[in-house]
């Protein structure tokens, strides 16, 4: 099978989940259900198997271009998804990532793989480099999506009157808790790609730094993560503005990525 | 058959039920009366605030009499008030109302979790009066795994519909775990003791805030396992509190903005977590203005009401599938009550007789060879006699057993013996 049919496959795996939780979340039952883990197990297969079809396929790994971009930033969001899931059974999570998940895939579906064959794509720093970055977002969204859930069940507790996220969305400490150790996991593998990204630019063009906006959005994001952590790690701080300070890092790292996925040329090129 | 008699909440008012109750202590006795008086077999009484029923087993026609007792036997209202209230229900309808009565589908608060113990508990005394037997254990032990089903696979008991258990949900809603939090009570009242042994019982540690007598509050405290502190205390036991209740019959406000701020601003390193504040004091002591500050939650007893009220709707929402699941059980049930007819046993054993009879014959036949009709007729009744005088004990003691209520087990035990 080719890679675009693996990807139709996965997606109708995903909406699986997409629709059982929108479901579950109208109900106010809970979100998932072993017959959902199982399809997102499937889908992940399915999309694994596309992804390593589409390598094949384009001659290069796939992480550039919006089809190609989309579709890896999807499949590192489920697997860190999953990640989580096994280690503290959050459920609410599920409400951010299957939307957004479907939807990367969808995009993927409907774009057309670019077939850009730049010299510079051969080298091992891109799958390497691409891949630190992609697990860097990867955690990172779920830093994103827990803080974002910390502010509304905050709110929710604030209003003293209870409406369905009340009930989906865990403790404020449990979302303070995994967002936190998930902005220390995408930090990482950021610092990682950083340097993988300086060590790439230099033996390509022989500069460590072309003073693109990436490569400055992604410095950005850098900084206020490294902020974030301190400030937790040695004054205390947590809930609200760490979960505002999260979403931030979130918003430039969301910069960063488009800026590439949607400019794959001028990056490259550069 | 099965029968229920009996005035619920939704019959008769509460002056009438509470004439009708009887105490723990009284039990035996009356389910000894019920059982001699009123003709049942076997009987268990529920009696609780919100339903006094009669439950039992007898003969056909057992319930006329049975309902006669229970109007004019019971010390209790005369008979032209409780009548148009009592209800009697027999068979596959009785059946039905035991199973819904212990999964909560007939409470006051829908799904509240008290009247399966209730029904437990009354299940068992009639067990050590001796009044319990075969079916309505069986009624027992299903009604009752009926109910636990409906409450872990629905969500008829999620979600607490109590004002101590709502602020304890809170609480979790807030800091997830409540072990080692730390909950200080400011007033010594009874509510403020329900919510706070609920919180130390999920391993919160309890300070109590003393007023003009430290007494109360040392007692309650030791009640708690946890320390007494003076009133004038109270800044530095919020600066390390992470719930507060405040339940004192105070007129003014006794926690104020600026008790909370400074508290706050004393908890070095922490001042970030969250500070649930709950009062459950009438007129309130908490000044509403705290509510503005960042990380603090407090909630007023209208509050916890209106979550307690949320939360009830849902559980309404989730009764349909309760209700369904709790069906399906009773259908269950009743099948399996069903398949306890000693009949088709009792046919069944009359043919494997004969099926034996006819093999013997046909194989006496074989080595004997013709036989007269006279031989012949003699061999048939020979045969048949044996049969009949083999079996005729069984059938009368299975009848027997039948009508008496059989143990469950007991009909698999005769067709395992039996070969069947």
């Amino acid at each position: 099978m080719s890679a675009q049919a693996y990807l139709l496959l996965t997606l109708a795996f995903y909406a699986v989940g997409v629709l059982h939780v929108l479901f579950h979340a109208l109900t106010r039952r809970r979100l998932l259900s072993s017959w959902t883990v199982t399809a997102t197990l499937a889908g992940f297969a399915f999309h694994t198997a596309s992804l390593s079809q589409r390598w094949t396929e384009a001659g290069h790994f796939p992480s550039v271009g919006l089809h190609d971009g989309a579709s890896l930033l999807a499949w590192t969001i489920v697997l860190a998804f999953l990640a989580t899931y096994i280690r503290t059974r959050l459920e609410a999570l599920g409400l951010a990532v299957y939307p957004v998940a479907f939807g990367l895939v969808l995009i993927a579906n409907l774009t057309p793989a670019s077939d850009a064959m730049d010299p510079i794509l051969k080298s091992l720093f891109l799958p390497i480099h691409t891949a630190l970055a992609f697990c860097g977002y990867a955690a990172l969204f779920v830093a994103f999506a827990m803080g974002l859930a910390y502010l509304v069940q905050e709110r929710e507790l604030k209003a003293r009157s209870p409406r369905a996220f009340y009930y989906l969305i865990p403790s404020l400490e449990a979302c303070d808790t995994v967002s936190g150790r998930s902005v220390i996991v995408g930090f990482g593998f950021l610092t990682l790609a950083i340097i993988t990204g300086v060590l790439w630019s230099h033996s390509a063009r022989g500069r460590y730094w072309t003073g693109d906006a990436k490569e400055w959005s992604a410095v950005t994001a850098w900084l206020i993560y490294i902020g974030l952590i301190l400030a937790r790690r040695h004054t205390g701080w947590g809930g609200r503005r760490a979960a505002l300070l999260g979403i931030a890092g979130f918003a430039v790292v969301v910069f960063t990525f488009t800026w590439v996925a949607l400019f794959p040329g001028v990056y490259a090129a550069r | 058959m099965i029968l229920v008699i009996g005035v619920s909440h939704q019959t008769a008012p509460l002056s009438l039920r509470e004439r009708l109750a009887v105490a723990a202590d009284r039990m035996p006795a009356m389910l000894q009366r019920l059982r001699d008086e009123a003709g049942l077999a076997e009987v268990m009484m529920l009696s609780t605030c919100n339903r006094v029923e009669v439950y039992g087993r007898g003969e056909e026609g057992v319930d006329e009499r049975a309902l006669e007792w229970f109007m004019s036997a019971t010390p209790g209202p005369p008979r032209e008030e409780l009548a148009p209230c009592v209800y009697r229900l027999t068979g596959a309808a009785a059946i039905r109302h035991a199973f819904r009565v212990a999964a909560s589908l007939e409470s006051l608060v829908l799904g509240e979790p008290q009247i399966l113990g209730q029904v437990k508990d009354a299940y068992q005394a009639a067990e050590q009066a001796g009044t319990l037997g075969s079916s309505l254990n069986a009624l027992r032990n299903r009604s009752l795994a009926a109910a636990k089903r409906a409450r872990t696979e629905t969500g008829i008991g999620r979600n607490a519909v109590s004002i101590s258990y709502v602020a304890v949900e809170l609480a979790r809603k807030i800091f997830g775990e409540l072990k080692d939090k730390n909950v200080l009570l400011v007033g010594a009242g009874k509510m403020s003791e329900l919510a706070a042994r609920h919180l130390v019982r999920s391993g919160a540690r309890a300070t109590v805030l003393g007023g003009r007598t430290i007494g109360k509050a040392e007692g309650l405290a030791a009640a708690l396992g946890g320390r007494a502190a003076a009133f004038e205390t109270l800044r530095e036991e919020l600066a390390v509190a992470d719930i507060v209740i405040s339940g004192t019959a105070a007129q003014g406000v006794v926690i104020r903005t600026e008790d909370v701020e400074s508290a706050r601003a004393a908890r070095r390193g922490r001042h970030q977590r969250p500070l649930f504040l709950i009062d459950i004091a009438v007129p309130r002591d908490i000044e509403p203005a705290v509510r503005k500050l960042e990380g603090v939650f407090l909630y007023d007893l209208d509050d916890l009401k209106s979550v307690a009220d949320a939360n009830l709707r849902l559980r309404r929402r989730e009764a349909a599938a309760a209700e369904a699941l709790v069906d399906a059980e009773i259908a269950e049930f009743l099948e399996w009550q069903k398949s306890l007819d000693v009949v088709p046993l009792l046919v069944e054993l009359r043919r494997r007789g004969e099926e034996i009879r006819r093999a013997e014959i046909d194989k006496a036949r074989a080595r004997l060879g013709p036989l007269t009709p006279q031989q012949e007729q003699a061999l048939e009744a020979a045969t048949t006699a044996i049969v009949n005088k083999m079996l005729h004990g069984p059938t009368v003691q299975l009848k027997e057993l039948a009508r008496d209520g059989h143990p469950p087990e007991l009909i698999g035990l005769v067709r395992r013996l039996l070969g069947l």
